[in-house]
């Protein structure tokens, strides 16, 4: 009896060693089961129902698309976050690039100078928006008095329709700190030996950075691009939901905007999870697109 | 001092420094111009005519804004809900994805690349197209108007990128005092503890300021989530501070200041573990 339990006690300490990386693993990958996994699962059936979370769910078809599709007010949605994506997210990549080259070395001051760069990025969502609602004041902002002084045009900035988009865009260019951040990382990456080579090559600072920095950066350049395609969306609704509402004229109402509309004010979920599927299927497509264009450039430029 | 500009060498040095450091401390500035209009605005006297300059310091410094703000809504009880929301989810994280992380050195190597993948891949699902549909799964599992509701991505580690942090930190110590802490009997968990953790503190120490920002400044969560007005966090208390009708300035930046207070202090004093030197990466 006593061996049987030694035995048993040895198979039990077995089965706990063996199982332990997963046991560890169980919170992570059952969290992300429940919420991320199986959410984007449940978004698929929800833009075919009719459902607003209280009665049965009524089975629609295709008819949420056809709906949506018809509705001029998504397609704006739509077509200014794309609009939004396609402005800020180069300019960010290479805001973050620039910064990260320009303060990759340590010598006195860069970590004074890399704490003020992410700075903007660590402020909260709320606060940071409201920050800017007062710089954007077309009469008594910072921003607008200064380029006064400067003799430039001020400008109505949310007010005007014209100027609501890129002035959301403007407020995005300065948290850019986790870019930044990475790509400190990723030119440690870059082999000294390489600019070496280089230069006893006789190649110049335009030519290393061509042919040795932007090849082997690429990689980074990418990830990053996906990761802010997905992030800026977000981080836009917190802007226009809290600086504008959409408006003026619709010139920043964006699709996350109005998917919250859909489905917390008005409770038609059918709607707002066709409103997300189309979502993912044009952010699909620029990533897509994003990781085509750089790995024709790879291509082009070898590595 | 005044020999400065007769020697060549030096006034080279001096040239060059200046070539390195004057761009960068215009960056610098730029990019904190945010803050300081923040400051500068929430310090100025409410009720005076709108600004017709840059005022920096504005005069009189009103710093009686800061008490009034407390008294227009209850800033405190918000205050006090988001810390009580960040003290469960931060030790949560730092468990939850140090373990993960730990973990994942461990297996065989298709599963760990095949892990590092969805980790990376689910940091590129765009948080916008969850908010429904964990709606929908927070209601079935009671969540929905608890404080639950704003702490439960803790348990996933709050962002992949948590576990991936820890993940590659783990990978870069020696693998062999694992391999002899575990020939000594210790489990997975004692060499956690143990061995793992202590060592990998600089870490914790970003993935404990990022997530308290995380969770200190959401917006959404609260927004989505929460009915009862006792349950609000400072995000949505200020937010609702902007919603009353004759909107104070310096008031309402108060009230945006206090809110920032906290995540810039701890930045600042977490900030150094965040550059990529400190992890040897």
């Amino acid at each position: 009896m006593a061996s049987a339990g030694v035995i048993a006690a040895k198979i039990g300490r077995s089965i706990v060693r063996r199982s332990g990386p997963w046991m560890l693993l169980s919170p992570f990958v059952l969290g992300s089961v429940l919420l991320v996994g199986f959410p984007i699962a449940l978004t698929v059936p929800l833009a075919f129902y009719e459902y607003d979370g209280l009665t049965q769910p009524l089975w629609r078809g295709t008819w949420n698309f056809s709906l949506i599709f018809a509705d001029p007010v998504f397609v704006t949605a739509l077509r200014n976050s794309l609009l939004f994506v396609a402005l800020a997210v180069p300019v960010r990549m290479a805001a973050a690039f620039v910064l990260a080259m320009l303060l990759q070395h340590r010598r006195r001051g860069t970590a004074l100078y890399r704490a003020c760069v992410f700075l903007p990025t660590v402020m909260p969502d709320v606060a940071y928006a409201l920050i800017w609602l007062w710089i954007f004041n077309p009469l008594y902002g910072p921003l607008n008095i200064g380029l006064g002084a400067l003799g430039l045009p001020r400008l109505a900035w949310l007010v005007d329709p014209d100027t609501a988009l890129p002035a959301i865009v403007i407020m995005s260019l300065f948290q850019i700190g986790e870019g930044f951040v990475l790509l400190l990382a990723g030119l440690r990456d870059v082999p000294q030996e390489y600019y070496d080579v280089g230069m006893v090559e006789g190649a110049g600072r335009v030519q290393l950075f061509r042919f040795i920095t932007l090849p082997l950066m690429a990689p980074w350049l990418l990830l990053l691009t996906i990761r802010d395609i997905a992030v800026t969306a977000q981080n836009a609704f917190v802007a226009a939901y809290l600086m504008t509402g959409g408006g003026p004229y619709y010139a920043t109402l964006f699709v996350p905007l109005l998917v919250h509309e859909e489905a917390f004010d008005h409770l038609r979920f059918g709607d707002a999870g066709a409103m997300m599927l189309v979502m993912y299927v044009a952010s699909s497509a620029l990533l897509f697109l994003a990781f085509i264009g750089i790995q024709a450039w790879r291509h082009d430029h070898g590595d | 001092m005044t020999t400065v500009t007769d020697s060549p060498p030096r006034r080279g040095q001096l040239v060059r420094g200046a070539a390195y450091h004057l761009p960068r401390l215009a960056v610098a500035m730029l990019f904190l111009l945010p803050s300081v209009w923040l400051i500068s605005a929430s310090l100025r006297q409410t009720g005076l005519p709108p600004p017709r300059t840059i005022e920096w310091p504005p005069n009189p410094l009103a710093w009686s804004n800061y008490r009034r703000v407390f008294e227009l809504v209850p800033l405190a009880r918000y205050a006090g809900n988001s810390l009580l929301v960040v003290l469960f989810a931060v030790p949560l994280t730092v468990i939850t994805a140090s373990w993960a992380g730990l973990a994942m050195t461990q297996l065989p190597k298709p599963l760990r690349q095949a892990l590092v993948i969805i980790a990376a891949m689910l940091l590129m699902v765009p948080t916008v197209s969850l908010w429904l549909p964990r709606f929908i799964v927070f209601k079935h599992l009671g969540l929905i108007d608890t404080r639950w509701a704003l702490v439960a991505p803790a348990v996933m580690g709050s962002s992949p990128l948590f576990v991936l942090l820890y993940y590659w930190t783990f990978r870069r110590l020696p693998q062999t005092m694992f391999e002899s802490a575990r020939l000594d009997g210790a489990s997975l968990l004692q060499i956690w503890a143990h061995v793992a953790m202590p060592l990998a503190w600089p870490t914790s120490v970003a993935v404990v300021v990022l997530t308290f920002i995380l969770y200190w400044s959401d917006f959404v969560s609260p927004l989505l989530y929460l009915k009862s007005e006792r349950l609000y966090t400072l995000p949505v208390g200020v937010q609702s501070l902007q919603q009353m009708d004759a909107i104070d300035w310096p008031l309402l930046m108060a009230g945006a200041a206090i809110m920032t207070g906290p995540v810039l202090l701890l930045f600042l004093i977490g900030q150094r573990f965040f550059w990529p030197e400190r992890h040897g990466l």
